[in-house]
Order: structure tokens, then sequence, then C-alpha cells
């Protein structure tokens, strides 16, 4: 379902961009912390315009855990705002602390990043790292966070009370084909607390959700991990659609394809965070 | 097929009750039992009944109530069909 950009008003958000724009300049130049997300390439793209090419420097970290089409989707977008990109590599399945999956995971995840991005980024001259945290993260449970506050990485969209809502509809203005792209955190978080993070599982999940992309799903989509079931979520307004026998049977074997042995479809669809609502870490 | 039909973890929801409580409802099914997760098997005939969203509604209300937060269908394979018996088999327990 598109989002509903009309809840935005124009002069909060032109307030909102403004301050943004200020902020950008006066913490000039700045790298961010780059996935192509819909937040990320909002702040890419705003800083690249905000202060020139020399003053914003985007950066990838690849792993794993980041999905091909995710960072095909950063590539397009610097591409085509012309916005300088680096790239790194991070190895946070090395660490065993992570990789036991523990329900503060993405603490050591970002603090992975972090230790390699901050580093980099200051050794060109970027004193200000940035990431895409916007102000709805702030209500999650979002360990991630704490190793960003370490590293003394900002985050300017929360800080300045930038909702989803508010970044959509700013992309959109921009012309950022992100705007109306779903929400895609790392693929690990298919994976519930306490089940191992692997490479395979990581994939496995990873082929699961391409191809149901391939069969048309174009909205929120997940492929939640359970061993040897695979439970899907999709929005809710596409569930009635893929309950028909033959949609089912497509979905079924797009699944099993990627080495589930069973596959569930889930009757209330697609929730952010739905494995902390399994797990007790959130409210359900 | 009866609500007893219930395998997996029975510790700490009640997955009997809800079963039979799908039942009454007109949604026949056998139920596995994943931790806060209701993972239903269902007939052939409580799939149709399920693409219509009030009968959705009806099983979540159903399964919070019986103390799950997510409640899934297993989705029928011919893949996983020569290793799986049908819903209405009998089901294993733990």
């Amino acid at each position: 379902m598109a989002p509903d950009l009309d809840a935005v008003s124009e002069a909060d958000l032109a307030a909102k961009t403004g301050t943004l724009a200020a902020w950008l300049r006066a913490n000039a130049p700045v790298a961010i912390g780059y996935s192509g997300g819909v937040d990320s390439a909002y702040l890419a793209v705003t800083a690249r315009q905000t202060l020139g090419a020399g003053g914003a420097l985007a950066i990838i970290g690849r792993s794993a855990s980041y999905p091909a089409e995710q960072w095909q989707t950063a590539r397009d977008v610097a591409q085509r705002f012309d916005v300088t990109v680096l790239e790194l590599d991070t190895a946070e399945l090395d660490d065993p602390r992570y990789a036991a999956n523990p329900s503060n995971r993405c603490y050591y995840c970002k603090t992975e990043l972090w230790s390699r991005l901050v580093p980099v980024a200051r050794a060109r001259g970027f004193a200000t790292v940035i990431d895409g945290t916007n102000a709805d993260d702030l209500s999650d449970y979002r360990p991630g966070a704490q190793a960003a506050r370490e590293h003394r990485v900002a985050s300017p969209l929360a800080e300045l009370g930038f909702t989803k809502l508010h970044i959509r509809h700013a992309s959109r203005a921009l012309g950022i084909p992100t705007w109306e792209q779903p929400s895609s955190p790392c693929l690990s978080s298919r994976l519930p607390y306490g089940t191992e993070v692997t490479r395979g599982r990581l994939r496995q999940v990873e082929l699961a959700e391409a191809a149901l992309r391939r069969l048309g799903i174009a909205g929120d989509l997940r492929v939640r991990f359970h061993d040897d079931l695979a439970r899907v979520e999709l929005a809710p307004a596409e569930l009635s659609t893929w309950l028909a026998p033959e949609r089912m049977a497509v979905l079924t074997e797009a699944v099993l394809e990627a080495g589930f042995a069973r596959v569930a479809l889930d009757l209330r669809g697609f929730r952010s965070g739905s494995l902390n609502v399994l797990h007790g870490v959130s409210a359900a | 097929m009866t609500p007893n039909d219930v395998r997996g973890d029975r510790s700490a929801r009640n997955g009997v009750a809800l079963a039979a409580a799908l039942a009454m409802r007109g949604i026949e099914c056998a139920l596995e039992v994943r931790g806060a997760l209701a993972l239903l098997l269902p007939k052939p005939e409580s799939v149709a009944a399920l693409q219509v969203d009030e009968n959705r509604r009806a099983v979540l209300a159903l399964a919070k109530e019986h103390g799950f937060t997510h409640v899934a269908i297993e989705l029928p394979s011919e893949r996983r069909r020569s290793s799986t018996p049908p819903p209405d088999a009998p089901v294993l327990r733990d």
C-alpha cells in the first residue's frame, strides 16, 4: 500500500527540510553511513545537494547481511544524484557475539560498521559522520543506536523530528526513487534471536525474498526464518490474493526453491519488528 | 480431525483450546505450537475461508485470546506431500 503522504503538511515539511539543510551546513563536510534504504538515500542526496560534491561522502558497509538488491539500489541512487560513494567490507558474521544472534545483535553489527567506517571517514577529512536513523526508530528497540553514540555518529533526521512519512514525502519531492520503497532492514532481522546467523541462512532468506519479488510482490515483504519453516509476511492488503490456491502454489514453490522445507503465510501480514514481538522484546 | 490435533510446544499457550475455538468458527485445522506462533495446517475449505478478511481477523483475535502473538498457515506443497502427512492425518505429539 502506498504511504499516505497527505498526512504530512507542506509547511511542516518545508520547515524540516530547512532545518536539515542548516544542520548539514553547520556540520559539513559529512560522511553518511549509506545503505540505499529510504532514510540514508534521502540523507545522502540532501547532503550532496546542500554541500556540493566535496561536502558529502556516502559510505556503504558490505557484508552477507546486506542484500545484493539493496546494494544495487544504493549504487543507482548515488549515480543518479552524483553522490560520491566509498565501499567497505564489514565482517560482523565473524564476531561470535553477533553470530549468536542475541537481542542486541544490532549493537555488534553497528559496532563493526562504525569502527571501520568512522576512522576511514575522518582520515579523508570528514569529521562528521551521520546515519539515517529517523524519529520513528526511536520508539522501537534499536540497540544499534548505542553503537552509533559510542562512535559519535549523529542522527540528524531523528534529532530534527523527521518521521518516515516526512522522509518519503521529501524524497518524492526530490525525485529519489526510494520514496515508496518498503523499509529494508538487514537480512539478519529475519532470524529469531538465538538462532545462529550464518551466511547460508542469510542467503536462503535473500533468495526467497528475491524470488517473491520476481513474482510481482512490490510492497512490504519479509521471509522469517524458523529453521525448516519460512514464514512469509506480506502487506495485509495482499493476503487475500495470495491465499487463492493457484497463487499460493506459486508462492510456495518459489520459497521452497530457496532451500526451505516448509512454507507458511502469516495471517496478520507484515509488521515491522515482528520477531521482537514473537520473542517478547517489544509489545504485540 | 479433532481439536486435540496439536503438536509442538504446548507449555505456555493453549493450542488445544485455540484449535477448538477455530473449529467452532468453522476453521478446521491441525495446529502446531511453535512458541508464540500458532501454525495452522488447515483443510482446503478452511484455506478458502481464510481468503475473507473478516475470517482472518476472527482467527487473529482468537489466537490472541489464547496467548499467541502470531498465526500463520502452512501452505500445501506437492513437493512436501510425499514426506508429510496431510493435515487430517494423525499428528505427532511431543
